[in-house]
């Protein structure tokens, strides 16, 4: 009985660990390429992007934030990277700058959440649609294509013995950093505490402007980072490039709320919903599932996500996004 | 004397909210045509049984008997029809509509589909004729631009637009200037002669009590006490059921070793103030006292850089502050505790120990990353010597009572070197063991040489806590109380 009980309380608030591993079994079975190393290699460069956009819109939704324009952040920025390039810009200063035009971004949305006061939702599909047009005015809606130098796809094509893609080093690196700082240092305990109470945050001394402010820089730094990783990988610019990460990052950010701190957006949970959602993805993609139905089970787990959460918490928990 | 007949009864009512019992095993006896008083601290369960008898809470056991029939309301707008209204503490009005508007609410005269406006304002003045309370009310008003007294007066004038037999009254007068209140509990009474209205009033105001009601029911912390008569009305007595307690010994023994100035606030103007000045000593309480709305918070929040300022300075140990901000006065060791702690003081989704922590995470863990077991650490040592009652440091805020939540926000403070402590209205809806526990830490405080700017909302409170008093109305200072002449009549002469 006591072994039983034991067991329930480390399956507790782990719902989703479960569920990850399961699903990896179910699709080990019925694909004998899901646990080959080529497709595990690239299921890891996959969540490197959207892992690393995860990690920021995470950031920001502790706060009681929102963000939707980072598709199409990412998808300028790396238009941005490639144009310079060919036009004979050092890579590695278009990737510094593309991580600087990523922060950039990051106030644009600061500015206007934070300081103007729109809410979060409003502006950030006004600088999602306004950069998605510029995207589709500089390249005249086709993919562009430019000159880069070999060396370019080392960061998103690169592996180290053999297998482990340097992205995902970077991705991991990023992960335990965000970790740490979101569940370890006194700023990150600021941003849970903006999100659970703002006003009495104030009342303590924090300055929730700030502490807002701050988070969307950091995401827009976090943006900058995986357009590198993306540019390195694609070497092209679709119109489209980025929306295909949107639905699946910000799933995981309700789908971690269910884990960990239930009810809160945090860290840990982003991590593991992005690395369940890259799983799903590709385990759908391996069965020969049409790829739009990952639209339909992005949709489904985003409703079945925050019912749990709705179900099993009272409200008032913590901001009001959830 | 003949036995009048029982219009309402309950019979061991009981009601929880969480862990805490605001009504338990109630029994009380409501006859026709009395004015029952209803009496007890904050906290002490009045505001959650008459929302019961209204129907605006369900009750978990015991039973209502309402004119010899058992009930049990669905829904407050049940109640109402069968003759029970309560007018509130803080009227439920909707502000842009006007008094007649606002009076017919959820009842209009209609014309076809349309409203018939004329019609709600001549019902409206038929009822102002027939309760003439303040027949000067200009029906077309839009609420919004009422003063608190006339907000009152359309409240009262809702509820007796349904033709109650009962009417409910929760504090009517606490926000209405002297002579609004007096013509008020005129008509209270003279409604009551003339059409045999059964009331409950409920007031801190023990006076007023003695004045119109013809008995008084004493609650303390959900339970009945006990019931007085108009002819055994005494001012000690009541206060003692109340409280349970002598008031001497209720509250600690106030400062005897007063030293110099501490904090000043000079010549403050802003938006509600008006040349406001106070100032707190070493060792002393100083209280803020006057109706609400009069300006108590707004100045301390001015003073903690939470509001702005027109003009006026802050000098702390005789330097002036300059841009005086929170985490400016949160440095110099001048904290506050805001009056509503759900809104303005409780992280929910924290842990005990993170509420504690987070006003003093920087000086208090100097290294970059926190660890829970140093944090855990401190917290728990101040749980203990603020007597809290908790089960693990770790478990959520949420589990807490409400004493011991707010227990959790006084420790957060003094996790530091505290210089001043100002506290709003620190003791609001907790029991009666934590409020003793609050006023001790206060008064240790002080013994340590640190002042305290303490607002309170009930005056035997204030009478109990402070060694000087400055009274507020309307944003201005009115009086500066010392010791010796603290008492009632004083503080109710100047804050009115």
């Amino acid at each position: 009985m006591a072994n039983n009980n034991g067991i329930l309380k480390i399956l507790k608030n782990r719902e989703l660990l479960v569920m990850a591993f399961l699903l990896i079994i179910f699709f080990s079975i019925t694909s004998n390429r899901f646990l080959s190393p080529s497709n595990i290699s690239n299921v890891l460069m996959n969540i490197s992007v959207s892992g690393i956009l995860a990690l920021g819109l995470a950031l920001v939704m502790i706060n009681g934030d929102f963000d939707l324009s980072f598709g199409s952040a990412l998808g300028l920025l790396n238009l941005f990277i490639l144009m310079f390039v060919d036009k004979g810009w050092n890579v590695w200063v278009m990737f510094a700058l593309a991580i600087v035009g990523g922060i950039l971004w990051g106030m644009l949305n600061a500015i206007l959440v934070v300081q103007i006061k729109i809410h979060a939702f409003v502006a950030t599909i006004a600088t999602w649609t306004m950069c998605r047009g510029f995207i589709y005015w500089i390249n005249g809606g086709k993919t562009f294509y430019g000159k880069y130098p070999d060396f370019m796809t080392i960061i998103g094509r690169g592996t180290v013995f053999g297998y482990i893609p340097i992205s995902s080093i970077i991705f991991i690196g990023a992960a335990i950093i965000v970790f740490l700082l979101a569940n370890r240092s006194k700023f990150g305990r600021y941003i849970y505490a903006v999100g659970s109470n703002a006003d009495a945050a104030e009342y303590v001394g924090i300055n929730s402007k700030r502490i807002r402010f701050t988070s969307y820089l950091l995401q827009g730094l976090l943006i900058g980072l995986s357009t590198v990783i993306l540019s390195s990988k694609l070497t092209s610019g679709p119109a489209t490039a980025g929306d295909g990460f949107q639905m699946t990052v910000i799933a995981s950010a309700f789908l971690g709320a269910t884990v960990f701190k239930p009810g809160l957006v945090n860290i840990g949970g982003s991590i593991l919903g992005i690395l369940l959602l890259s799983i799903i993805e590709n385990g759908l993609i391996m069965l020969g599932v049409p790829f739009y139905f990952k639209y339909i089970v992005q949709g489904l787990i985003i409703i079945g996500a925050v019912s749990f959460i709705s179900l099993k918490n009272k409200r008032s928990e913590g901001p009001a996004i959830l | 004397m003949a036995t009048k007949e029982i219009i309402m009864s309950t019979t061991k009512l009981n009601k929880s909210f969480g862990v805490t019992h605001a009504v338990i095993n109630l029994d009380i006896t409501i006859e026709k045509g009395d004015i029952m008083g209803l009496v007890g601290e904050n906290g002490a369960g009045k505001s959650t049984l008459i929302k019961i008898l209204g129907g605006e809470y369900y009750l978990d056991s015991g039973q209502i008997t309402y004119q010899n029939k058992i009930i049990s309301w669905n829904s407050s707008a049940e109640a109402l029809k069968k003759g029970i209204a309560i007018v509130h503490q803080h009227p439920l009005l909707v502000f842009s509509l006007n008094a007649a508007e606002n009076i017919f609410l959820g009842k209009e005269f209609t014309q076809g589909i349309f409203l018939d406006e004329k019609k709600s304002i001549e019902e409206s003045k038929k009822l102002v004729k027939q309760y003439p309370i303040y027949p000067e009310l200009d029906l077309e008003k839009p609420v919004i631009e009422m003063s608190a007294g006339e907000k009152e007066v359309v409240e009262i004038l809702k509820a007796l637009s349904y033709n109650p037999k009962i009417l409910i009254l929760d504090e009517p007068t606490a926000s209405l200037p002297k002579d609004e209140a007096e013509s008020l509990l005129k008509l209270l009474v003279d409604l009551n002669r003339k059409k045999e209205m059964t009331m409950i009033y409920i007031s801190h105001k023990l006076e007023e009590t003695f004045e119109i009601c013809n008995k008084i029911t004493v609650m303390r912390n959900g339970e009945n006490i006990g019931m007085l008569t108009n002819e055994h009305f005494d001012k000690n007595k009541l206060v003692k059921m109340m409280i349970n307690q002598d008031i001497s010994e209720f509250y600690p023994e106030k400062s005897s070793q007063i030293g110099k100035v501490l904090l000043e606030a000079n010549h403050i103007n802003s938006k509600v103030l008006k040349d406001v000045s106070i100032h707190v000593h070493e060792g002393e309480i100083v209280g803020l006292y006057g109706l609400i709305g009069a300006g108590m918070t707004e100045l301390v929040e001015s003073i903690y850089g939470l509001q702005p300022f027109q003009s006026g300075e802050i000098i702390f140990n005789q330097k002036k502050i300059l841009h005086p901000h929170v985490d400016m006065m949160v440095h110099h060791g001048i904290y506050l505790i805001p009056a509503d702690r759900h809104q303005y003081g409780l992280f929910p989704s924290f842990s005990v120990s993170e509420n504690i922590t987070i006003a003093h995470l920087f000086s208090l863990f100097p290294e970059f990353l926190l660890t829970r077991y140093k944090e855990n650490q401190v917290a728990t040592k101040e749980a203990e010597q603020m007597n809290l009652k908790y089960a693990d440091i770790n478990q959520s805020i949420k589990e807490l009572s409400g004493g011991n939540q707010q227990k959790v926000i006084v420790a957060r403070w003094l996790l530091k070197e505290c210089n001043v402590l100002i506290v709003d209205d620190p003791t609001v809806g907790i029991d009666i063991g934590a409020k003793r526990d609050i006023y001790r830490i206060l008064r240790e405080l002080n013994s340590h040489h640190k002042g305290i700017i303490f607002i309170s909302s009930e005056i035997n409170e204030i009478i109990g806590m402070a060694d000087r008093i400055y009274t507020m109305r309307r944003g201005i200072i009115t009086a500066e109380l010392p010791k010796d002449e603290i008492n009632q009549e004083n503080i109710l002469k100047n804050i009115l």
